[in-house]
């Protein structure tokens, strides 16, 4: 790893001034970035650590719930508004990485993590997110892991995080800080396709740092449901994750939420399946047809082409949790 | 041969996790305070790092240190320009004839042989910066062609050894049986990833002395190669390995990084601390070789075994012929009158393979018991049945009687323990809470050794009795087993008892390897203690008690101490005996319709391994084999994208271990009866029985469940899933 | 290892002090309160030799409370908590298994919480309360996980144990460990190439029903 410079912020103002210099980076919880920097992903002259400042705040709004950028994962999945109101995101949460790893990332930099792409993390290979104009080691190669919604071919690469998938499903909203002050945006919006860009992840510019995440008030606690696949029962990424949140009365879904991680570059948010649950009966059958809808668009690569089969299987798995059908 | 006798003989109650005596060295280990090798605070230490080739076949053209050198804390970087001649490297070789082979000569010439290969060494003052040093070595190859897939490339395969071919009876006899499965399998390649990385510090003593503190599975091996690539007399060569946070295997050779540690040493005249990163791990300390195997099996309709047929191809290196031998168990394990095998290598342009837990035979076993299953359903006879019907009573490769074999006893047990009569023998008919419930079982057979070894023995004037040898403790409790063997001998408390090991200053032992610790150093120990009894005996005149207060003799006749040392080693026996230990490996599984999901649900796994020595440790190497055997199952595989020949997934967020969420409680059974015409302790080893056999327990179950039967491991999520929701 | 030299200095003292820094030391008062400017790199720099102040430079006093006991430390901002503890302190109970957060054998307790030392910078663990494996036990007395863990056989080669222990730990503090499941769940971060999972798992359950204060 380069020698870099440590910088402790006091200030938010201060973290915002220090990180509109080039080869600036922000740190929180490490668990990422001091992984990147081991691998030479990354080599930052400067860390700004803001783990001082007082943005680990869960409170309660007018019309839901903040939660600060530097709120740890553990501590978010265990609190108990989130567990009560917002079990989605502490289910989330929780099939995240380790109890370790949650005790030290932070919400915010869960969402500005990089993607686990094995192209990406070694340096010897071609990646356009790594190095843009190198190509993507990924297509035509072992693709296995990677994207089936969204992609280009200059990067096929998914978002690794669990959180986030829950977040976008429950319509969370950035709130973002810069020199000209806050601005906030869907959560949706935060993260981006590769497009022509795939080195860019997300619409953070260089001089802004997240500050906190607003959650709307729902009704959907009560059928809620977060379902991971992966290779093995814990400690690992998913090959296909669901976020599912209904809003049920009387056996009629009034209103749905669906993402999926593991399939597209961001979360990915299941509009169309979402409103076609609207005005449905609780049934498998349904909920099948939703899974079916959600998969539109989807393209597969030379390995990952089980994952139009394990998406729609896994949408309507969760949302059989979801509703109380298993 | 006599034997002795311990409790521990009853069936019926079989150890939980907190019966017996508790390791010996286990408070060194709860506390922190059990040093590893790279762990010793030896003055003057600095720190060396690798750098590996990025190619993966070709010639280095140049290598530019310059950066490296100048920065900061950097006392030297090594690389085959620079660095001082290995003399056990100078091989005369024969224009004439191709190279010999044999393992990577680090920083003696400009060859890449596999992507990771050794090209430098930086040796700075801090980790930090050798680490950070060595990404600034900047080197320019001459890239050649690399191959590196082995399916692609069957047809180049070769057989190397003598016992390649093997053929009994009729050639192909399966062919002209009424029931017939021909079938390939895969078995990818594994990596043992000990938690411990490979690591040592080398100091150079004076100009012909030195001292390692290395993490190895053997003391003398360790010592003695690296007494002949230094020339220097192996006297004057020391080797400390006092705790190995385990090997599995890949601790059992002399590998380059170690010689480049020496080297280091030798260049800035200073310690040298080497520690692999766990990518490293990956390449350059071996693996168990991907291997694709063919069998064909045949059977009357009464289910007799009429032949078996079964080739494997192994990969290997281009350097190195290893050959796992994966096919051989399917000579001995059923009573089979026709079996033709063969096992052949394939060179691939990657690093070495090397024995790996149950070398061999878990690999075999996975195709071999995953074809008499699939055997078993086209029969319609229970899979239990099958293997009694074909229950090999002398071993039918040498047609000598077995030294000592239960496995009859085996299948009862772990049946029982799991519930067998539970399992329906149509498959995919169970279901749970709307996941699939199936049962598999397997079994599994390793060689039981015994190879030559020494025991000092020492009863010092308090009483305390000294023990040392030089064997190495992976993990499965050397330590501990030798103290119960030499408490129960001696007549004294465990406490009393002190087991030195992991020196090459020790009388002779084997590596910790092939399962013959217990058996050969256990036999040693014996031995020496009743030598030291008998010594005893001889100072008292006859008719002494069968504990006699040692102490007090040794004051009674001014001794400050009275000591023997043992040489032990397999006799006649070998000769007249087949020596195997057994398992049968018993699983249910749940698995996920929709998402292809496989839980394990429940484990028990039965050892006929002789006597138990140390019921609490021997439990724990069944329980950690079966996890492994898991592993295999479920989710391991080192994946070269064979563009580049390079791993995509050397990291254990990306190569799958089990973690504790795969693995239910496990049940282990032993049939603890002594083998009395082994050894005089009556014990085998059953460190590879306790993975082999497993990995089709866990297949063979999950065709129960499901109907769909994996050929080719791990068995993940994706290969189910395509048969399962919306097809 | 000591270092007694490595105080650090405000901000503001040192501005006052010496205006003829280097840029690099400039930059750090966009910091507000910024107070982790070494001193001798400061000193260096007024007596105008360049390459001491890179070296020294490299360097930034950290004060660790491990075990109890402080260690005032001068580090590069690179090193890690795990490669301090191992490397600087000789305190090698707490292991390095993969050094990138995937295996666990690295596990310590920073403020009460467990943690990957592998992924945490020392510099960043200023002035916060460390316990590792070596600071479990009081005296000759064994932490009550200790003696389970050593009951149960919850290990073989060890190497993972230290981690796995400080995990066990945590998990019953946390309130983790309801059930063998939810055990299963939260030690998962913890990997045992030996496979000694069932007996952890028995060890933690007996510490968390025998009721005792971990």
């Amino acid at each position: 790893m380069k020698q870099f410079q440590y910088l402790r912020a006091a200030t938010q103002q201060s973290t915002l001034d220090a990180i509109s210099k080039p080869g600036t980076k922000i740190i929180a919880g490490g668990t990422n970035l001091i992984d990147l920097m081991k691998r030479g992903v990354t080599a930052p002259d400067k860390l700004v650590d803001i783990t001082h400042l007082p943005l680990k705040n869960i409170t309660p709004t007018k019309s839901g719930l903040h939660i600060g950028a530097l709120a740890l994962n553990s501590t978010v999945s265990e609190n108990g508004i989130v567990v009560q109101k917002f079990p989605l995101l502490s289910m989330a949460l929780k099939a995240g990485a380790s109890p370790q790893l949650r005790n030290m990332a932070t919400v915010g930099g869960n969402m500005m993590q990089r993607t686990r792409c094995s192209y990406f993390y070694d340096t010897t290979m071609p990646c356009n997110k790594r190095e843009p104009g190198t190509g993507c080691g990924a297509m035509g190669g072992l693709n296995r892991m990677h994207a089936i919604f969204g992609t280009r071919d200059k990067c096929i690469a998914v978002h690794p995080s669990d959180m986030c998938v829950g977040l976008a499903a429950l319509d969370a909203t950035v709130i973002i800080a810069g020199k000209k002050g806050e601005r906030r945006i869907p959560f949706t919006e935060f993260h981006r396709l590769p497009g022509e860009h795939p080195d860019v992840d997300n619409t953070l510019a260089k001089d802004e740092m997240i500050i906190g995440v607003d959650i709307p008030d729902n009704n959907f606690a009560k059928n809620s449901y977060y379902l991971k696949v992966r290779d093995r029962q814990s400690y690992a990424f998913a090959l296909v994750s669901v976020a599912a949140g209904l809003d049920i009365s009387n056996g009629t879904i009034r209103q749905a939420r669906l993402a999926m991680g593991g399939v597209a570059h961001k979360p990915w948010r299941l509009f169309e399946a979402e409103k076609f649950l609207v005005g449905k009966a609780v049934s498998e059958d349904s909920f099948k047809q939703a899974a079916q809808i959600a998969m539109q668009g989807a393209k597969a690569y030379e390995y990952n082409a089980f994952k139009l089969k394990l998406a729609p299987a896994t949408i309507t798995e969760a949302l059989k949790h979801a509703s109380g059908l298993v | 041969m006599s034997t002795i006798n311990k409790s521990m003989t009853d069936n019926k109650k079989q150890p939980s996790s907190s019966d017996g005596p508790s390791r010996v060295d286990g408070r060194l280990k709860v506390t922190g305070a059990a040093k590893y090798s790279a762990e010793f605070a030896v003055k003057g230490l600095v720190y060396g790092v690798l750098v590996g080739s990025t190619i993966t076949k070709g010639k280095i053209k140049s290598i530019d240190i310059k950066k490296a050198e100048h920065a900061p804390g950097v006392l030297a970087v090594i690389t085959h320009f620079n660095s001082p001649k290995v003399p056990g490297y100078q091989v005369a070789t024969d224009p004439g004839k191709p190279a010999v082979k044999g393992p990577v000569k680090v920083f003696n010439d400009d060859q890449i042989l596999y992507n990771g290969q050794p090209v430098a060494l930086v040796i700075a003052d801090t980790f930090e910066r050798a680490l950070f040093a060595a990404s600034l070595v900047n080197a320019q190859y001459i890239a050649e062609k690399h191959i590196t897939n082995l399916k692609d490339n069957l047809g180049k395969a070769v057989a190397t050894h003598d016992d390649t071919e093997y053929k009994r009876g009729i050639v192909d006899a399966y062919k002209s049986a009424p029931i017939i499965v021909e079938q390939e399998y895969m078995l990818p390649s594994e990596v043992h990833n000990p938690m411990e990385l490979h690591a040592l510090i080398a100091r150079w003593d004076a100009a012909d002395k030195i001292t390692v503190w290395d993490k190895t599975q053997g003391v003398k091996d360790t010592q003695s190669n690296i007494a002949k690539l230094f020339h220097i007399p192996v006297e004057n060569v020391q080797v400390h390995s006092k705790f190995v946070g385990g090997a599995f295997g890949s601790a059992l050779q002399v590998w380059p990084h170690e010689v480049a540690a020496i080297i280091g040493a030798k260049v800035v005249k200073r310690p040298v601390k080497l520690v692999l990163g766990r990518a490293d791990m990956f390449t350059s300390v071996g693996y168990r070789p991907l291997t694709w195997q063919k069998i064909g099996i045949g059977a009357t309709a009464e289910g007799r075994l009429v032949g078996i047929t079964h080739h494997a191809v192994g990969q290997t290196s281009t350097y190195e012929d290893f050959a796992e031998g994966p096919t051989d168990i399917s000579r001995s394990l059923y009573a089979c009158p026709n079996v033709n095998s063969s096992n052949k290598i394939l060179g691939l342009d990657v690093g070495s393979p090397t024995w790996m837990r149950g070398p061999g035979d878990a690999t075999g076993a996975f195709a071999l018991e995953s074809a008499l299953d699939e055997l078993s359903y086209k029969l319609n006879i229970d899979p239990i049945e099958l293997r009694l019907k074909n229950y090999a009573e002398t071993d039918p490769e040498s047609g000598k009687p077995f030294s000592g074999k239960n496995l009859k006893d085996a299948y009862k047990l772990g049946a029982e323990g799991i519930g067998w009569k539970n399992r329906k023998q149509e498959a995919g008919s169970v279901t749970r809470d709307g996941w699939l419930l199936g049962y598999g079982m397997s079994g599994g057979v390793f060689g039981a050794d015994r190879e030559p070894a020494t025991v000092k023995a020492t009863m010092l004037a308090d009483g305390t009795l000294v023990l040392q040898t030089a064997v190495s403790d992976i993990g499965p409790g050397t330590g501990t087993a030798m103290v119960a063997i030499a408490s129960e001998t001696m007549g004294i408390p465990a406490h009393q008892i002190r087991f030195d090991l992991g020196d090459s200053l020790y009388p002779n032992a084997p590596q910790q390897g092939g399962s013959t610790i217990t058996s050969s150093v256990g036999s040693a120990v014996y031995m020496a203690c009743r030598d030291l009894k008998e010594k005893f005996q001889q100072l008292i005149g006859n008719g002494g008690e069968d504990k006699p207060n040692y102490a007090k003799i040794l004051k009674q006749h001014n001794l400050t101490q009275l000591q023997v040392v043992t040489d032990s080693k397999a006799g006649a026996e070998v000769d007249k005996y087949a020596m195997y230990s057994w398992s049968v490996h018993f699983v249910s599984v749940l698995v996920n319709p929709a998402t292809g999901v496989v839980k394990l649900n429940k484990v028990v796994c039965v050892a006929d391994s002789g006597r138990i020595i140390s019921p609490k440790t021997a439990r724990s190497q069944v329980i950690g084999g079966a996890v492994m055997g898991i592993g295999m199952a479920l989710m391991e595989e080192a994946i070269f994208d064979d563009r580049y020949g390079r791993l995509i997934n050397n990291n254990l967020a990306d190569y799958h271990v089990p973690v504790s969420a795969d693995i239910p409680q496990i049940e282990a059974i032993f049939v603890n009866k002594p083998d009395i015409n082994i050894n005089p302790i009556g014990a085998k080893g059953m460190g590879e029985i306790a993975l082999i056999g497993m990995a089709a327990a866990v297949a063979n179950a999950v065709y129960n469940a499901t109907g769909k039967r994996i050929r080719n491991l791990p068995i993940t999520p994706d290969k189910l899933v395509d048969w399962t929701a919306l097809t | 290892m000591e270092n007694k030299n490595a105080h650090s200095k405000p901000e503001s003292e040192l501005e006052e002090k010496d205006n003829s820094r280097r840029n690099f030391l400039k930059q750090s008062a966009f910091i507000t309160a910024v107070a982790l400017t070494p001193a001798p790199a400061v000193k260096a720099a007024a007596m105008h030799l360049d390459e001491k102040i890179a070296e020294a430079f490299e360097k930034v006093p950290v004060k660790l409370e491990v075990n109890g006991v402080m260690h005032n430390l001068s580090v590069e901002p690179r090193a890690t908590l795990l490669d301090i503890l191992r490397e600087q302190i000789d305190l090698t109970g707490t292991k390095k298994g993969c050094d990138h957060g995937q295996c666990g054998a690295c596990t310590v307790h920073v403020d009460g919480h467990r943690v990957n030392s592998c992924l945490t910078l020392g510099v960043m663990a200023s002035g916060k309360k460390i316990t590792t494996i070596e600071g479990l036990a009081k005296g000759e007395e064994l932490h009550p996980m200790q003696e389970a863990f050593l009951k149960h056989d919850g290990f073989q080669c060890g190497y993972c144990t230290p981690g796995q222990i400080m995990s066990a730990v945590a998990c019953i503090r946390e309130g983790h460990a309801n059930s063998e499941t939810e055990i299963r769940e939260y030690m998962s971060g913890n990997i045992c190439r030996c496979g000694a999972y069932p007996n952890i798992v028995n060890a933690i359950q007996e510490v968390k029903s025998g009721g005792q204060i971990v």
